[in-house]
């Protein structure tokens, strides 16, 4: 890899915020045009951030309060159509509500970003933390982003603008922040400044796409069998491309702000000479690498891999990263009732990514932290033991675990 | 005037003066793959003449997106793109949003761009109406909504909606053996509904292809006059309401001869109906519905109390309602009283 | 053995009655112990008035033979092509098809276009493109069946043509199976005695490789992915054409994948000296498929009429624009243009087509309740419909 020379470092502030903030300070730095906001917990904090910066002649919007998420979703839709930076975000139902405009946006190749704070999904009425939500657009054409800092979100957000908006790519990109831990938590951040930001994020230009009298075009005519397939193939080759320009974006967000240099698709904590690694995205990295060291302390050689990027899902980063392992585990803080091993979505994921591998470890499904329970250090340590003997016998003896149930 | 409302200019469409004046260019074209006699078709080729080259529109899922984009072409001349079902409000919102942020910024050129989304009545009067009614609480972006009302969920086969008229055949409601009239829900006032509810709205009408020049003007005043507006207009529809396609014009007449479409609109607050319904307001004779239902293959399975009830509707909406078409009740005796003495002291309505 | 049956139809009008033929083709195959299906062409759902629609129905032996005609949209080799509208001989636009379907485009060498129809089989060829394989034309007299979705006229087409099929193809469907099915699904005798006459009266010749209409229907290629455009993105049309030899005048742009002129069954002329310009015709056409010329008049442009009729009904002049029946015309020439070049000459021709009877026969839907009753009180049911024998 070539040495990256950096810029001189420009003028940052240091804001102690939370990760909703973060990204309405992202937002502002990117002078988005058309915002929608629609409350339901714990996304909409974001929304509240931005009204204030809207308020206050920080940010120049278009800020339009919709009378449900599917409003939301389908106002800002027709706003990137016309050319506008849009954002927008929903947590747990809320997101359901807005499945229907979510489906069609990849295939209009509108580049939305969306922050989803992950929540569960109620009916069981709960506001903690799940990824279903953000998941259910996983095979749609979204690109899908986890964080698990204040400052991973804002950074990411700016970075999520550079790749949607590419021309090589126009797919919409959702942010998976974690509800109450990531979207509320005021954390320290330091935002860059609006000079560096110019460097690094150029304007929305959809080109011949514009929706605009001087461009008479037909956007979306109705297809049938013998369209649908070359349609699907486009979307296909974009997201193919994606991880190239991924890779580019954070290069250049690096050069420019000195952050972000390391790899862009999984963070590896401590997998130099692991033998058993845990596998996750989200803020239950935060208790799991406390739970790493303290097992390290005792000598365990343990590990830890947080996935960053769910779609485009890096496979190549991913191998590499879990090769040298003997067992992985898992940790889905989601659901997939009836998949296969009776495993949760990552679980299903990875090990599918996997399989190529001449030499592959064996792999343990954990389902953990569902409608926002903690991930404790006491679940890590059950984990890890699991792992540990299934990395002592070279068997799995049973594949799925449910870490942290009463009963 | 409110305080702080941006509101952009508007084109100045100037209601057309006659039919030689009528603009010559068409803005939405031949090749749909609609049916012959096609209202819908008809309103859409008026709407997009009346509102002129720049203009963007939005089409939401139904017969005037399938069958016009038929098989991945085109009739349409202006750029238009496809919205969802119930999306129609938001499609105009976010469309009029994102132009107005382009224009003030100056990533385009500032000059008034129609925005319409059109609707069917499926997707207007059901899915999409609460899209619809927030779309119309927003003061500072201009637009038009215009519902095309073919009386059912057309592009799907012909199944009833909530515009449906009571008792008619349709996929959902097939007169049968054991049960005769399946449907016997009313049609609801779309556009009174819309104009009662939302004051800050300064434009809502409903029209009818079959007086063309009326219709066009309609549209012009809408996209003119500022704001979000709504127009609601019939169509009489050869494939579900079962009739020869050269009858289109002259059903879409009868509909407002008998009374059953109220041709009104309501500008600046002020409410007044016209064309034929402005007679039958002041009391002129109504054509018997009968003329009307017995011409279409949906009502062929009608008795005589059928088409008696449907004339006993339609006759308490001209002589009791307190608004034909918009308002369906009748004053208490004490508000009747104030508002009389009101009027005595000339506090009186224009 | 497997063998398919297809029937060409007016969108709407004759929705009931393809479905009829195709059901009564499997439901009598059955009856000879055979397995099959029948189906519309998912494409052309949702129908549109008379737009051109297909149905079929595939029968087989076996199961297994049945197999290979499953999860498809259109069998490509048909035994019989049903036509139940003659002017469906000039060609389909069909779903999924750019372009100009040939009637026979679906029928399998040496496999049999049966139509409807009043005209004699050499009227008919001058419409029907060449196959280039030898294929047979068959006729079952009458004029085409219209109704629409709710009400039905039953006046005995379906049970015709299944008769008719049964001697074309008996080894798809015998008669007395067909017999059989009938009186099984609507247990009415009159109609297995028109099936009757259906088998007896059809008549068929044989069609040579290179017989029949020269002209080469349009058609376009389909795109590959990377030459798509990305978005879901394709060009508007243009406002206007360009007319050859025109100094003012306005020709819309049209879309050109899509024409619309095989819906109609019948066309409008026009007296240009009767015109008095009153708009009403170009302003109601759906359609808008009028030309404004340089003298301001209006021309129903051939390539782009559908033939419904409105400006007929509203146009305030008697005999300016009369609706006549498609089989009358050759082509889709400008009627301004013959005007122009002779004028004495267009009016003897249009008088000579709005007056001649046979031709401005117009089946075209519901008007009146017992409106079909009438008129096959009229015809009589066992002629289904002035079969004019």
């Amino acid at each position: 890899m070539s040495v990256v020379t950096l810029e001189a470092p420009a003028k940052e502030k240091e804001l102690l915020i939370s990760g909703c903030a973060a990204i309405a300070q992202a937002l502002r730095l990117a002078s988005i045009d058309v915002v929608t906001a629609y409350p339901i917990r714990p996304y909409d904090t974001v929304m509240q951030a931005v009204a204030k910066l809207i308020a206050n002649g920080e940010l120049d919007a278009e800020y339009i309060v919709a009378s449900s998420e599917h409003d939301q979703f389908e106002i800002v839709k027709h706003a990137s159509a016309v050319g506008a930076r849009t954002f927008c975000g929903s947590s747990g139902v809320g997101w359901m509500y807005a499945m229907e405009a979510l489906a069609v946006t990849p295939a209009l190749r509108l580049p939305l970003l969306a922050l989803v704070g992950n929540r569960a999904l109620d009916d069981p009425g709960a506001f903690g933390c799940e990824h279903n939500d953000a998941l259910a657009v996983r095979d749609l054409g979204w690109m899908l982003t986890w964080v698990d800092t204040a400052q991973e979100a804002l950074d990411t957000a700016l970075i999520c603008y550079r790749v949607a908006e590419d021309p090589r790519i126009f797919l919409p990109c959702a942010i998976g922040a974690d509800g109450a831990f990531l979207t509320h938590s005021e954390a320290l951040v330091k935002v860059p400044s609006q000079e560096q930001v110019d460097r690094f994020l150029p304007k929305y230009d959809r080109g011949d796409k514009q929706l605009h009298p001087d461009n008479p075009i037909t956007v979306a005519p109705q297809a049938n069998e013998d369209w649908v397939m070359e349609i699907r193939k486009q979307n296909d080759e974009a997201m193919r491309r994606a991880h190239d320009v991924i890779q580019e974006a954070y290069r250049d967000y690096h050069r420019i702000f000195g952050r972000r240099g390391e790899n862009p698709f999984v963070e590896t904590y401590m997998t130099e000479d692991a033998d058993i690694i845990l596998f996750g995205q989200g803020t239950l990295s935060l208790p799991v690498k406390v739970g790493v060291r303290k097992l390290r302390e005792q000598g365990h050689k343990v590990g830890f891999v947080r996935l960053k990027w769910l779609r485009p899902f890096p496979t190549l980063e991913v191998q590499e990263a879990l090769a040298g392992a003997k067992a992985v585990g898992v940790i889905d803080r989601d659901y997939s009732f009836g998949a296969p091993n009776h495993g949760a979505v990552l679980y299903t994921e990875l090990r599918s990514a996997l399989f190529d591998l001449a030499q592959r470890p064996a792999v343990v499904s954990f389902i953990c932290g569902l409608g926002g329970r903690e991930v404790t250090l006491d679940s890590v340590t059950e984990m890890s033991e699991v792992l540990l003997k299934v990395a002592r016998t070279g068997r799995v003896d049973q594949p799925n675990y449910w870490i942290g149930v009463r009963g | 005037m409110a305080t702080e409302l941006t509101v952009l200019p508007t084109q100045n469409l100037i209601p057309f003066k006659g039919v030689k004046k009528v603009t010559t260019e068409e803005y939405f074209t031949s090749g749909h793959r609609t049916c012959q006699g096609c209202e819908s078709a008809l309103v859409m080729k008026l709407m997009a003449k009346a509102a002129g080259p720049r203009t963007v529109i939005l089409g939401s899922t139904g017969c005037m997106y399938v069958a016009n984009t038929t098989y991945y072409s085109t009739s349409w001349v202006v750029p238009w793109m496809h919205t969802q079902l119930g999306a129609s409000g938001s499609a105009a919102v976010g469309t009029a949003a994102g132009l107005k942020a382009l224009m003030r910024k100056g990533r385009i050129k500032e000059e008034p761009i129609n925005v319409i989304a059109f609707c069917g009545d499926g997707g207007g009067a059901d899915m999409g109406l609460s899209s619809i009614s927030a779309a119309l609480t927003y003061p500072e972006y201009n637009f038009l909504i215009l519902m095309y009302d073919n009386e059912s969920y057309a592009n799907t086969d012909i199944q009833l909606s909530s515009m449906t008229p009571y008792g008619a055949n349709t996929t959902f409601s097939p007169p049968g053996k054991a049960r005769r009239l399946l449907h016997k829900r009313w049609k609801k006032n779309v556009a009174g509904m819309l104009a009662a509810g939302h004051p800050e709205c300064r434009y809502v009408a409903t029209v009818d292809a079959s007086y063309a020049l009326q219709m066009m003007n309609r549209v012009r005043k809408a996209l003119s006059i500022g704001g979000p507006t709504f127009i609601h207009s019939l169509d009489p529809c050869p494939k579900g309401w079962d009739y020869d396609p050269m009858l289109s014009h002259e059903l879409g007449e009868l509909a407002v001869e008998t009374g059953v479409w109220p041709l009104f609109e309501v500008e600046n607050g002020v409410l007044s109906f016209y064309g034929k319904s402005k007679g039958i307001a002041a009391g002129a004779p109504r054509k018997p519905v009968r003329e009307y239902l017995l011409k279409q293959g949906r009502f062929a399975h009608f008795t005589d109390d059928d088409i008696a009830y449907f004339q006993g509707k339609i006759d308490d909406m001209w002589q009791r309602w307190l608004l034909p078409g918009i308002a369906p009740f009748r004053l208490a005796g004490e508000i009747r009283k104030a508002l009389a003495a009101s009027e005595a002291e000339g506090n009186g309505h224009e | 053995m497997t063998g398919s049956i297809e029937v060409v139809y007016r969108g709407i009008f004759q929705k009931h009655l393809g479905q009829r033929i195709t059901r009564g083709i499997v439901l009598a195959a059955r009856q000879e112990g055979k397995v099959g299906i029948s189906f519309g062409r998912y494409g052309d759902s949702p129908e549109r008035n008379g737009i051109p629609a297909k149905s079929f129905a595939v029968v087989a032996d076996s199961e297994e033979e049945l197999q290979a005609h499953l999860a498809r949209y259109e069998p490509t080799d048909n035994d019989v092509t049903v036509a139940v509208d003659d002017t469906l001989c000039k060609g389909v636009e069909s779903w999924a098809w750019y372009g100009l379907q040939p009637i026979n485009k679906l029928t399998r060498d040496g496999g049999t276009v049966l139509v409807t129809s009043m005209q004699s089989p050499e009227a008919l060829l001058r419409d029907c493109h060449r196959k280039g394989a030898a294929w047979n034309l068959a006729i079952v007299k009458g004029l085409a069946s219209f109704s629409g979705l709710w009400v039905y006229k039953d006046d005995h087409t379906d049970v015709r043509v299944l008769g008719a099929i049964a001697r074309l193809a008996p080894k798809v469907v015998g008669l007395q199976a067909v017999k059989a099915a009938i009186r099984a699904e609507w247990g009415d005798e009159s109609k297995v005695a028109s099936a009757q006459l259906g088998h007896d009266r059809v008549e068929s010749r044989p069609v040579g490789p290179d017989d029949g209409n020269a002209e080469r229907p349009y058609e376009f290629k389909l795109l590959k992915w990377q030459e798509m455009r990305e978005g879901l993105v394709i060009p508007g049309i243009p406002v206007r054409q360009e007319v050859e030899g025109w100094d003012g005048g306005y020709r819309p742009g049209r879309n050109p994948t899509f024409k619309k002129f095989s819906t109609r069954t019948m066309r409008p002329v026009v007296d240009f000296e009767t015109c008095t310009k009153c708009t009403v015709c170009w302003l109601q056409c759906p359609d808008s498929c009028f030309d404004v010329t340089p003298t301001g008049h209006y021309d129903a442009n051939m390539e782009a009429c559908c033939g419904c009729g409105v400006c007929e009904a509203v146009c305030p002049v008697t005999n300016c624009i009369t609706m006549v029946n498609e089989q009358a015309f050759a082509d889709n020439g400008s009627q301004f243009e013959a005007h122009q070049k002779d004028p004495a000459k267009y009016k003897a021709w249009l008088l000579e087509k709005i007056q001649d009877k046979a031709t401005t026969h117009r089946s075209h839907g519901f008007r009146y309740r017992g409106q079909y009753e009438d008129e096959l009180a009229d015809s009589g049911v066992e002629e289904t419909a002035k079969s004019g024998d």
